[in-house]
């Protein structure tokens, strides 16, 4: 019965990178921006929530309001201060992508600067743990699954059932187009930067009260995201928490199996391979490789 | 002046590096994040053929060289045919497996610890010893590097690739396998990349896997954004500049590991600026559009 605890522990961290994968995702497929620096709005949620949660000792819940308005926020500001006059420039979309990677790294070394590089404790002691017949769960996994099944359920609706998704999906499927409707196509870029970012915060507050948190978080769970929404389909917002949950399976089978050290390694491997035999993801459609890349 | 013999050896290194990167970004228009991995692959391969096999220093370069030339196609041959952000994310996962395959394939690179005792190059019996003549030897290494990729790139050959890098299309209209041509300087860029380890390694007596890491492939294309790309004079200027100017963080009053971070803060801030103010460098001759 220990593949059963094993899966399930593989699900439970799935959804984690799922909440991240599902904003980057958001952020990327809409505004066709691979940003880097979306990383470092995780490092820096964390870090805003570490600042008010443990050393300010704040009820949780505030402190988690904050780091999401934080995160949002770095998120929107990035966009109107250094990518919005490289995309107004009619720069390729690498030149944002080039400029997010600066980015990233002044943000997590001003943070590291402040804080250290030692990883910090945002829960101490030990989870308290529920059993359920052969598996055993520990509080914060369970939060993990209950608040990724609000915030998915909340994101589905969000694109399926407002203008404001169908905005964002004809984004998706045609910038030019909704130039040509009226529609700002900054403004919707902002809105999907930001909302993006809120995800990462989510992500970054429950996976740090689980293991705690270090400045270089950011980069992890951005390479984990990146593997996820290329995996689970390129342009299928759903798609990115279908390939957080593979890799996470994956990623606890080849821990119990082999060694934690070859996880990060075998995500790219399954990246590579993706890229080059199914560049459209799991879920997404066939379509020419000019088409998907731009 | 041992500090200043230091800088100017870490700068030939360097430079032989950012030319080598510079091949495949400023040239072919190539976007890559790997070059640390060629980097280190380079080193370690001079290092094991020194070490276990016991062959002389300019012979381990070479098969380093080649050795790494040959690995670069197991990256090269099934991403090259992506697009856009698709290769820079292939080039990145390559970067990953690279620095995970050293710091895990304990038997051969002796994992996290690294490999230290690493002896000094010699020369037709002469062991270069002391800062001032290895500055000299690493110094005449550069040179020749730098005039062969310089000979490169005014060849036929370097008029390629800037042709798939100005129209990649075009190029193949004009009955160019384009392919080919981005493997062939793929391949090159990573066995000049491995001079540069094979050059660290000799330097610093000691490697491990921390020198070849991400931080350090963005650290080679900072320098090309900086300096420029698309000609020899950009890649070498930024060079000289990023790796002298922070030395002089060295003398303000702050803990290392706070200078280390400052001095990331100014690379990254540098990428940001320079992309949006002088997308063509310092020197440059192509422009980050």
């Amino acid at each position: 019965m220990v593949i059963a605890q094993i899966l399930v522990n593989g699900i439970i961290s799935g959804l984690a990178y799922a909440l991240f994968a599902l904003g980057f995702g958001l952020a990327y497929n809409t505004t066709r921006i691979f940003n880097f620096a979306h990383g470092a709005v995780y490092t820096l949620a964390a870090y805003s929530f570490y600042t008010s949660y443990v050393t300010c000792g704040w009820h949780i819940l505030p402190a988690a309001v904050l780091s999401l308005g934080i995160a949002a926020a770095a998120g929107i500001a990035m966009d109107e201060i250094v990518y919005r006059p490289l995309i107004e420039r009619n720069a390729s979309l690498l030149i944002p992508l080039l400029s997010s990677l600066g980015l990233y790294t002044v943000i997590v070394n001003v943070i590291a600067a402040i804080y250290g590089n030692e990883n910090k404790t945002l829960s101490p002691g030990l989870q308290p743990a529920y059993t359920f017949g052969p598996i055993i769960l520990t509080r914060i996994q369970i939060t993990i699954a209950v608040v990724f099944v609000f915030l998915f359920s909340t994101l589905l609706l969000l694109l399926k059932r407002t203008n404001l998704g169908k905005v964002i999906r004809a984004m998706r499927d045609d910038p030019e187009l909704l130039s040509a409707m009226g529609v700002s196509q900054h403004r919707v870029r902002l809105i999907a930067f930001g909302i993006g970012s809120g995800f990462s915060a989510f992500a970054a507050i429950l996976l740090g009260l689980d293991v705690g948190i270090d400045p270089n978080i950011g980069m992890a769970a951005l390479l984990s995201g990146a593997v996820a929404v290329i995996i689970g389909g390129v342009g299928v917002f759903e798609g990115a928490a279908l390939g957080a949950l593979t890799l996470g399976i994956l990623q606890s089978l080849i821990t119990w199996r082999f060694s934690s050290r070859w996880t990060e390694a075998i995500a790219f491997v399954v990246l590579i391979v993706f890229l080059v035999f199914r560049p459209e993801g799991i879920a997404g459609q066939r379509r020419r490789v000019d088409e998907i890349a731009p | 002046m041992n500090y200043l013999f230091h800088i100017l050896i870490i700068i030939c290194i360097y430079s032989i590096l950012a030319l080598s990167l510079n091949l495949l970004v400023g040239y072919t228009g190539l976007l890559s994040l790997c070059q640390a991995a060629f980097y280190g692959i380079g080193a370690y391969a001079s290092v094991l053929l020194m070490t276990a096999a016991g062959l002389s220093f300019p012979l381990a370069v070479l098969l380093a060289m080649v050795t790494t030339a040959i690995i670069s196609l197991a990256i090269s041959v099934p991403s090259l045919r992506l697009k856009g952000d698709y290769f820079v994310l292939a080039s990145l996962g390559f970067q990953m497996i690279s620095f995970a395959v050293l710091r895990n394939w304990v038997t051969v690179t002796n994992g996290p610890y690294g490999i230290s005792g690493i002896p000094r190059p010699s020369l037709l019996g002469f062991e270069i010893d002391g800062l001032g003549s290895y500055f000299i030897f690493s110094g005449v290494i550069a040179l020749v590097c730098a005039l062969l990729i310089y000979l490169l790139t005014a060849s036929p050959f370097g008029r390629v690739l800037k042709a798939i890098r100005e129209d990649e299309i075009a190029t193949m209209a004009l009955g160019k396998s384009t392919f080919r041509f981005k493997i062939t300087a793929f391949a090159i860029a990573a066995a000049f990349a491995a001079v540069a380890g094979s050059l660290f390694a000799g330097y610093m007596r000691f490697i491990d896997p921390t020198s070849f890491t991400l931080t350090e492939s963005t650290f080679v294309l900072t320098i090309i954004i900086v300096g420029g790309a698309g000609n020899v004079a950009g890649p070498l200027l930024g060079t000289v500049l990023l790796i002298a100017f922070p030395e002089a963080l060295r003398f303000l009053p702050m803990p290392d590991a706070v200078a280390g971070n400052v001095r990331q803060i100014i690379y990254g801030a540098l990428i940001v600026l320079m992309l949006r103010y002088r997308p063509r460098g310092l020197w440059g001759e192509y422009e980050f559009e």
